[in-house]
């Protein structure tokens, strides 16, 4: 909330620089989001005595002026200006001068004539009425002559304000007006605070005979309050509350509407004023709008209403959208006579839910949306009234209509002031804590060290002894507190299991050169179409946002490879030559669509790798690693992603288990996403992989006896899988096998057509003893005979 | 004959001395001691001596020999060294010449950051937990002291994602998940990711990161949250760091405070990075709202706690004086090999 220090110092003594109290504030709770110095923007620009005027050769328009700015010399300043003679005093905005709309002044030449500066208008000082009489006036601002020739505009202006912009936090209400602010800054600075004491005189009458007020839905108005004022005397408002206005701001517009929203600024508390002439039946009926109702707003805007919203209604519709804004119909104009003034309190979440229904919102409705106090909706009328008698704006009629279903009690909590330190952990005095509670306005007395605290209802934020321990912290000083080293039993922070083992895959990655990525959770709700999955596949089961910041960013993924080609893109566009990439992040599955629970959120392993190095089996040399890290055995079967080459990709098994799949993103996939490499992609389901329990290592003794190698070259069909023929040697071999190592696979030249060359070299080793060679001759014609079952055609 | 064993001594140092070579040594050695050799010739001749002169002229050769052979092996070692040394030499290297890459990759910078930050709680006692990024209202909101159309509501823009489900904005949607599953003592971090309708820019990003922790215990004070958080400021940012509270407003804290430390980058003396205050803002933090405490079946009369949430990007930027967060979701490689 921006408010004036001037006008602040009205309600409280304020005994230390600007500054300062910003920053005591700040330790208070109210966040400071700017402080502004009046003038600041406006400088180098003085009283100026306009000596001679000289028409300019070479414009019908322009004047040349020799300017008094109370140097030794005249200085010479061209205007286009009609509005001056000899003699006025003007503001001169001098060689090097800036003005509050932020240009700055510089010397130079009009048609060819020089000219040291610039006379001002008001406009270009950004002055209203409110700051100079005569700002208004179209041309340059003719000052009056008191003031001495050369003098500071800012010290003509009086600007030697400060605009302080207070955050006020959501739980203080209270304090988005100038009176909860200065009785915060009397707390802190410990001095004096003085609210207005509203006093008035009525002019007779009686409001029952004006008016009469019926709330039908006291849950949404708790407390409804009306005054008449007749015989209005609509002009200015003083310039006092009009600076007051500008400050928060707010635009002053005519005396009753100021008065209104001064009061507002002053006490918190939203008023309406209705033109009572145009209320139909005299009647003021606070219910539901009907089904049909509908309003024009004071900004001219139609809007149709529902049964959920409040309004205030005349006896034959609504005239005002209760707490948000006023009807049209009912404005206060320069000739209205008579007004119904309306104080009220209306229910925060119906203000609230009904401004965004309709998209509105007002300084008004923020108010009631954070909450009013229904006792202070009484003192805000009476204020109002008193500024109406003051500035004579109007009669006020006697009688006031105050509609509520009886007001709260006030809390009253009682604590032991151990309590309220035990939270803290910093000795508090007893007496420290009540007077600072006193202070606050929350009336407090102590017996033993038991206190009793009277909450007034505008603090309806403190409910107990933790609010009481922040109030009094929050004065008392948080540099108070001493950090004390962990205490308690000693434990041993832990890992989800589910993390321990991500970081072993993370590990293992980055070991193989890959990167970690991270990406929004989020994709475009097309994205999934450049997969070319099938229309009934589950992955287009997409979770959508409802209130999305863009198409880009609606749908929650239920795949992370959209998200990892964009990556491979990124950095392809680049020029970046290779790359191996990983991401480890939730895949959304909805149970049902649209979704009424929440989704599995499953852990998943995103890669990508492109470079003139890789391809489908660097890419499968990474996914073992990886599976190695759990034990699994790993086997693998061709797949059908749509988005995979459909030649070269394959699903991925561990211990039997499905855990994904993984290939050449398939060209058209690529193209898609402006790729013209060659890229991989695995997409790995680790709430899978991470079911598979690695068994407990035990030591192997290191073998005893030598191991011999064997070499068996071969012809198969060209389509036979070197899988296959692994899986004879390995049968053939028996337990004797310590491994089979594929060495050369050929085709072409001095191979006949339909087959292919393939070579293994195979090692045999026993546990028990050295191999003789008729072992070892007996085993090689196991193993010749396996593949031989298989078509393979041993080559000498 | 000691005359001809003087000359074929002298011969043969001369021949050791003169000696460059491997091969030549050996020669030499054949030569001289030898089955063929010059000294075992000699000895061969001892017969046609006196019996008083044998052993004298005997102990004589074999003197010599003995000092030959020591010779020629001393020799020997000091050849091979040489050759050693000259092998050594000619394999000299450009040790200014490109390594045989060992390709690594690296975390993700938000990862490194996070990873740091788990050592550090970890080794305070707290458990690393998590919790759904999908929440319920309940969760999200009702539990931490936000009900339905409180004004607080208004500080996160929230994500829907249908009737009462949405995307969480603040991992103290896992408090309550925790507390309810756990009984106090709790000590407890909760990192993830957490999501605000707010428009991307420099500073701003749909998709953050946060670390939320709690500890609710019997005698909770806010002394033991600063104490904590000093514990962790000094890691993060330097042993000699401090670290203030500012009163703030949070609805499932109270009392609620904004936590300053200050600024690494200039000691606290003020500077372009702290915007001249001397202090950054770090994180919110707070006793846990009696409420809270109750909604999850914890008596706030026995039991106090402490939360708090710091943000992770905000972290990782400053720590690596990133001047963008979209930098950390654009994923250039380039970029992600700095960290």
């Amino acid at each position: 909330m921006k408010i004036s220090l001037n006008h602040l110092k009205n309600y409280v003594e304020i005994n230390v620089p600007a500054e300062e109290l910003c920053e005591r504030m700040v330790m208070a709770g109210f966040e400071v989001e700017s402080i502004e110095k009046q003038g600041d923007n406006l400088v180098n620009v003085v009283v100026a005595k306009i000596l001679k005027i000289t028409p300019h050769e070479n414009s019908d328009h322009l004047q040349i002026c020799q300017m008094d700015v109370g140097a030794n010399e005249p200085v010479q300043i061209v205007t286009g200006a009609q509005n001056i003679k000899e003699g006025d005093l003007v503001p001169a905005a001098l060689n090097d001068s800036y003005l509050p709309c932020g240009v700055h002044i510089v010397k130079g030449k009009l048609r060819g004539v020089e000219s040291n500066g610039m006379l001002c208008s008001g406009e270009e000082l950004c002055l209203t009425e409110a700051d100079y009489e005569g700002a208004s006036v179209n041309g340059i601002l003719i000052l009056k002559d008191t003031h001495p020739v050369g003098t500071d505009m800012r010290e003509v202006l009086g600007l030697d304000d400060y605009i302080i912009d207070f955050k006020i936090t959501a739980n203080r209400p209270d304090c988005n007006c100038f009176l909860g602010v200065a009785k915060e800054i009397s707390v802190v600075l410990g001095t004096e605070f003085k609210a207005p004491k509203p006093e008035y005189k009525t002019a007779g009458g009686n409001i029952n005979d004006y008016i009469s007020v019926e709330v039908l839905n006291y849950e949404l108005c708790p407390r409804y309050i009306g005054r008449i004022v007749k015989n209005l005397r609509i002009g200015q408002s003083p310039v006092w509350m009009q600076k007051a206005i500008i400050a928060s701001g707010m635009r002053p517009i005519n005396n009753i509407v100021d008065i209104t929203n001064f009061v507002m600024l002053e006490t918190g508390q939203p008023m309406h004023a209705f033109n009572y002439n145009d209320l139909a039946d005299k009647e003021i009926i606070v219910r539901n709008a009907r089904k049909g109702e509908s309003i024009t707003t004071l900004d001219g805007k139609h809007y149709d209403l529902n049964e959920d919203m409040l309004v205030i209604a005349d006896g034959e519709k609504p005239s005002c959208l209760a707490g948000i804004m006023g009807g049209r119909e009912s404005e206060i104009e320069d000739d209205t006579n008579d007004l119904f003034l309306e104080s009220a309190k209306f229910r925060r979440d119906n203000i609230r839910h009904t401004g965004r229904a309709l998209g509105i919102r007002t300084e008004a409705s923020g108010r009631y949306e954070r909450g009013v106090d229904i006792k202070n909706v009484e003192y805000a009328a009476e204020r109002a009234l008193q500024l109406i008698y003051e500035l004579d704006a109007g009669d006020i009629i006697d009688g006031c209509i105050d509609c509520n279903k009886g007001l709260p009690e006030d809390r009253i909590i009682t604590v032991s002031t151990d309590k309220i330190t035990e939270l803290i952990g910093v000795e508090v005095p007893d007496e420290k804590i009540v007077s600072i509670l006193n202070s606050l306005g929350l009336e407090t007395t102590i017996s033993g060290n038991t206190i009793t605290c009277r909450v007034p209802s505008i603090r309806d934020d403190i409910e107990g002894r933790a609010d009481l321990a922040e109030e009094v912290m929050r004065i008392y000083g948080y540099d108070h507190i001493i950090g004390t080293p962990m205490r308690g039993t000693v434990v041993r922070g832990k890992l989800l299991p589910e993390r321990i083992k991500a970081n072993k895959i993370k590990s293992v990655l980055i070991g193989a050169g890959a990167y970690e990525i991270a990406t929004y959770s989020f994709i475009g709700s097309k994205s999934i179409d450049t997969l070319m999955l099938s229309q009934d596949d589950p992955r287009r089961n997409q979770i959508k946002i409802i209130n999305p910041l863009g198409d880009e960013y609606s749908t929650m993924r239920t795949q992370l490879t959209t998200s990892m080609l964009t990556v491979l893109a990124t950095n392809i566009n680049k020029k970046i030559g290779e790359g191996r990439f990983f991401e480890i992040s939730k895949r959304f599955i909805a149970k049902s669509l649209p979704i009424t629970e929440q989704p599995d959120e499953l852990a998943t392993l995103s890669l990508g790798v492109y470079g003139k190095d890789e391809d489908f089996f660097t890419l499968k040399g990474i996914i073992e690693a990886i599976v190695k890290v759990f034990g699994a055995h790993i086997e693998y079967e061709r797949s059908t992603e749509p988005y995979l080459h459909p030649g070269r990709q394959a699903l991925i098994k561990a211990n039997n288990k499905e855990i994904g799949t993984f290939g050449e993103v398939h060209p058209s996939v690529s193209a898609a996403y402006g790729i013209e490499n060659r890229v991989y992609t695995a997409e790995i389901k680790l709430d899978v992989l991470f079911t598979i329990e690695k068994r407990k290592t035990t030591y192997k003794p290191l073998p005893k006896f030598p191991a011999v190698e064997r070499d068996f070259a071969m012809l198969v069909d060209i389509d036979t899988p070197v899988g296959e023929i692994e899986k004879a040697i390995s049968s053939g071999a028996g337990r004797l096998l310590e491994k089979a190592e594929l060495f050369d696979v050929y085709q072409g030249e001095q191979i006949p057509s339909g087959k292919k060359s393939v070579a293994y070299s195979v090692w045999l080793r026993s546990q028990d003893n050295t191999l003789s060679d008729v072992e070892i001759d007996d085993i090689s014609n196991k193993i010749i005979k396996k593949l031989e079952n298989i078509g393979a055609e041993l080559r000498k | 004959m000691q005359e001809t064993l003087k000359e074929i001594v002298n011969a043969a140092k001369e021949a050791v001395a003169a000696c460059s070579d491997e091969s030549q040594i050996e020669n030499l050695r054949v030569q001289y001691l030898g089955k063929k050799g010059q000294l075992t010739a000699l000895l061969k001749q001892m017969g046609s001596l006196s019996a008083e002169e044998r052993p004298k002229v005997g102990a004589l050769v074999n003197q010599a020999k003995q000092e030959l052979e020591e010779l020629i092996s001393a020799k020997k070692q000091e050849l091979k060294i040489k050759a050693q040394e000259n092998k050594l030499n000619e394999e000299t290297v450009d040790i200014t010449m490109p390594a045989k890459p060992v390709k690594t990759g690296k975390l993700h910078p938000l990862n490194t950051v996070l990873d740091d930050m788990i050592n550090i709680f970890q080794s305070m006692g707290f458990d690393v937990v998590d919790g759904p990024e999908v929440e319920t209202d309940y969760y999200n909101f009702e539990c931490l002291n936000v009900p339905a159309d409180h004004p607080a509501r208004d500080m996160q823009d929230t994500f829907y994602l249908g009737e009462n489900l949405l995307l969480r904005t603040q991992t103290s949607a896992a408090q309550i998940r925790t507390m309810e599953t756990r009984k106090p003592p709790i000590r407890v971090i909760c990192p993830g990711r957490v999501f605000r309708a707010d428009e991307v820019d420099a500073t701003h990003s749909p998709v953050f990161h946060q670390i939320e922790g709690l500890v609710v215990d019997k005698g909770v004070t806010m002394c033991d949250l600063k104490g904590v958080l000093e514990e962790f400021a000094r890691e993060i940012y330097g042993s000699d760091t401090k670290v203030k509270f500012r009163p703030s407003f949070f609805p499932f804290t109270e009392p609620s405070v904004e936590v300053d430390v200050t600024c690494s980058e200039c000691g606290g003396k003020g500077c372009r990075v702290c915007k001249g205050s001397g202090w950054i803002e770090i994180l919110g933090a707070g006793m846990v709202h009696p409420n809270v405490l109750r909604s999850c079946g914890i008596d706030p009369d026995v039991y106090s706690g402490f939360a708090f949430g710091i943000g992770l990007d905000r972290l990782t930027t400053t720590r690596y004086k990133i001047s963008d967060i979209r930098l950390l979701f654009e994923n250039d490689k380039r970029f992600l090999e700095q960290f």
